[in-house]
């Protein structure tokens, strides 16, 4: 190796040393810890083969909560997409105030999570919160919205939407933003109305973008946790419980080390495959791909 | 297709401004029907205001917007019931060329065997009959800018077709095949056409008639022939042509004008002796001569551009420089000094700028 070629790995080494201590340590030593049998009462690297993907196979509490993860997810970010969308749309051309509606609805974006579930469990308490005090009013039956199983999952929706709505109408803003005049003009031209502009014109210019908005938010969707730690603890029973908060009462609270670790490889491996599957379905979808 | 009229139309994006700061001053204008016009001139000079007007994405200042007769100034776009090509080839992303073709007609309410006849028609005369089903996007910047062309031709009932410098983003090898296309596909359809370019070359191969603009005014309107050999100033002559016009000072003799001390007959008088005349040759007239004899001056070679076909002489003529173009086969002239023959009919008398009479 020449001098010069030695300079740039030493460059190179402070990233590289980083990144081999945060992910490849981690992974490796997951790897390996999920072939142990690792746990509060006996912490040692043994090798018990397959045992703990064995017993994961059979849990039907993990599975049953990557399953719920697959609806809150798509479903929160698909409400996301359509809420944002629409949101954008209303502030993009000459509106009254539109600096302020812009900045207005970012405000839940700020938010640091916890905060928010925190909140929306007041609000959602039911004695206490507002929402149950307003069906009342209407003269309609209290909801039990923390502790029954379909409630919960709404109120677990509600905070998620409410919380990622702005991220998504910052994408998509900054999406209509970006495109040319030219397609509208041309359009306006042809003798398009409202829907048909949108249909033929803003979606599919649009659709770029709302490929990786959907993405992002998908994964960011996927690690669901603090919400449900905060608002419901994945209660009722383990009605609203996701593989990120099982695998916390899994690895973190009981010490299961070994079969945490099992856990958390396959959800990884999972998540990589299905979000991989997604983008491309979506790409080919929306028809993003092949353009000149 | 119509007969459109601008009335004392003019515009300035300012608000309050002086007039001679409007980006359009106001002007009268007609645009027969079924007659092809360019507009031409400099970026900045208001063409594209113009343009924006008559498509009514600019709501003038002043003034009146007449199609046919019937006020449209106030009526928007979609009303307007214009058809207009861009710089940039827009196309419908995600539809097929033939969709794309028939979705002007689709947002008219046609019915099937209407819009399908009138679709085929314009694509067999674009040459796009064998790609209606390809993806739109998927065709080149040219078949793109063809589409473009054709969404405007399948309504027959337009008022105008408007061109915003179309071929400014198409390959140069590509513009003239697409240039004689779209000359082509105009002489076929006979639709009002407006197009608005800043190359002369491509005004003057295309439209019937030229209109000059500079400064938010039309300085000249005129065939390109007019344009070419009488223009109406100094500007004209020096924007229209290429090389531009010559423009010499002369003197006023005790008969006529004199050019150097020596003796410039023209085909008309002299102008008054208000001002300092110039006169004014096209370099395509200024001719290299062996025999003196009249309107022949002494030049002194001061460079050669080659143009291929032709090469542009420049000379010195009584301190004055003068381009002279003339054939390749003629070759440059051996000497330093040689004599340069300024035809009688061809000189032009300006004053202040302006063309002073018409020979």
């Amino acid at each position: 190796m020449d001098i010069p070629r030695r300079y740039k790995s030493m460059f190179v080494l402070p990233g590289l040393i980083t990144l081999v201590l945060i992910i490849i340590f981690p992974l490796l030593f997951t790897i390996r810890v999920s072939f142990s049998s690792w746990n509060v009462s006996s912490p040692q690297m043994d090798f018990v083969g397959v045992a703990n993907y064995v017993t994961m196979l059979s849990d039907g509490r993990f599975w049953a909560g990557t399953l719920r993860l697959v609806l809150l997810a798509g479903g929160t970010v698909l409400i996301q997409y359509v809420l944002g969308f629409g949101l954008a749309l209303l502030v993009w051309r000459n509106v009254l105030g539109r600096r302020l509606w812009r900045v207005l609805f970012l405000v839940p974006m700020m938010t640091t999570p916890v905060v928010m579930a925190a909140i929306w469990q007041t609000i959602f308490h039911e004695s206490l919160g507002p929402v149950n005090d307003l069906l009342g009013r209407l003269g309609l039956e209290p909801v039990r919205w923390l502790t029954e199983a379909g409630p919960a999952v709404v109120a677990l929706m509600t905070v998620e939407v409410w919380q990622w709505t702005p991220f998504m109408f910052l994408l998509m803003l900054a999406g209509l933003l970006s495109l040319p005049k030219e397609p509208f003009m041309a359009a306006a031209i042809d003798g398009a109305g409202a829907w048909r502009t949108f249909r033929e014109v803003t979606f599919p210019l649009m659709a770029p973008v709302s490929v990786s908005a959907v993405i992002i938010r998908l994964i960011e969707a996927s690690k669901l946790s603090d919400t449900v730690y905060v608002l419901t603890s994945g209660g009722p029973g383990s009605a609203t419980e996701s593989p990120g908060y099982y695998l916390y009462i899994r690895a973190l609270k009981e010490q299961q080390t070994g079969y945490g670790g099992s856990l958390s490889l396959t959800y990884l491996i999972l998540m990589i495959v299905t979000l991989t599957v997604v983008a491309a379905l979506l790409a080919r979808a929306l028809k993003v791909k092949g353009d000149s | 297709m119509a007969r459109l009229d601008l009335a004392d139309v003019g515009h300035s994006y300012v608000p309050d401004a002086a007039e001679e700061r409007w980006a359009l001053k106001p002007l009268r204008l007609t645009f027969e029907d079924a007659r092809t016009y360019a507009l031409v001139g400099p970026s900045g000079c208001g063409k594209s205001t113009l343009l924006g007007i008559l498509s009514g994405l600019v709501t003038p200042s002043r003034g009146r917007v007449l199609f046919d007769g019937a006020d449209v100034t106030d009526l928007p776009t979609k009303a307007r019931n214009i058809a207009q090509v861009f710089q940039f080839p827009v196309i419908y992303r995600s539809m097929t060329v033939y969709d794309n073709l028939a979705f002007p007609l689709r947002c008219r309410r046609w019915d099937r065997a209407r819009i399908d006849a009138k679709v085929r028609q314009v694509a067999e005369a674009l040459d796009l009959g064998g790609r209606l089903r390809q993806q739109a996007r998927r065709l080149t910047a040219d078949d793109k800018q063809l589409i473009s062309l054709g969404r405007g031709l399948v309504r027959d009932d337009v008022a105008a077709l408007l061109m915003d410098e179309p071929l400014t983003t198409i390959d140069p090898q590509l513009k003239f095949t697409l240039r004689r296309k779209i000359r082509e596909i105009t002489e076929q359809f006979r639709p009002t056409v407006i197009y608005v370019t800043h190359d002369q070359y491509e005004a003057m191969s295309f439209a019937q008639e030229l209109l000059v603009m500079d400064g938010g005014r039309v300085v000249q309107q005129g065939t390109p022939e007019q344009l070419f050999e009488a223009p109406s100033s100094t500007y004209v002559g020096w924007f229209i042509g290429s090389p531009p016009m010559n423009f010499l000072t002369v003197e006023h003799a005790r008969e006529g004008l004199s050019l150097g001390g020596r003796p410039l007959a023209a085909a008309w008088d002299a102008p008054q002796v208000t001002a300092r005349p110039q006169v004014g040759i096209r370099p395509e007239y200024v001719r290299i001569v062996t025999e003196p004899g009249a309107n022949t001056f002494p030049a002194r070679l001061r460079g050669v551009q080659d143009h291929g076909a032709q090469r542009v002489l420049e000379v010195d003529l009584a301190g004055q420089p003068v381009r002279a173009k003339v054939p390749r086969e003629d070759g440059v002239p051996g000497v330093e000094e040689f004599l340069v023959h300024l035809p009688r009919t061809k000189i032009l008398p300006y004053v202040d700028g302006r063309l002073a009479t018409l020979p």
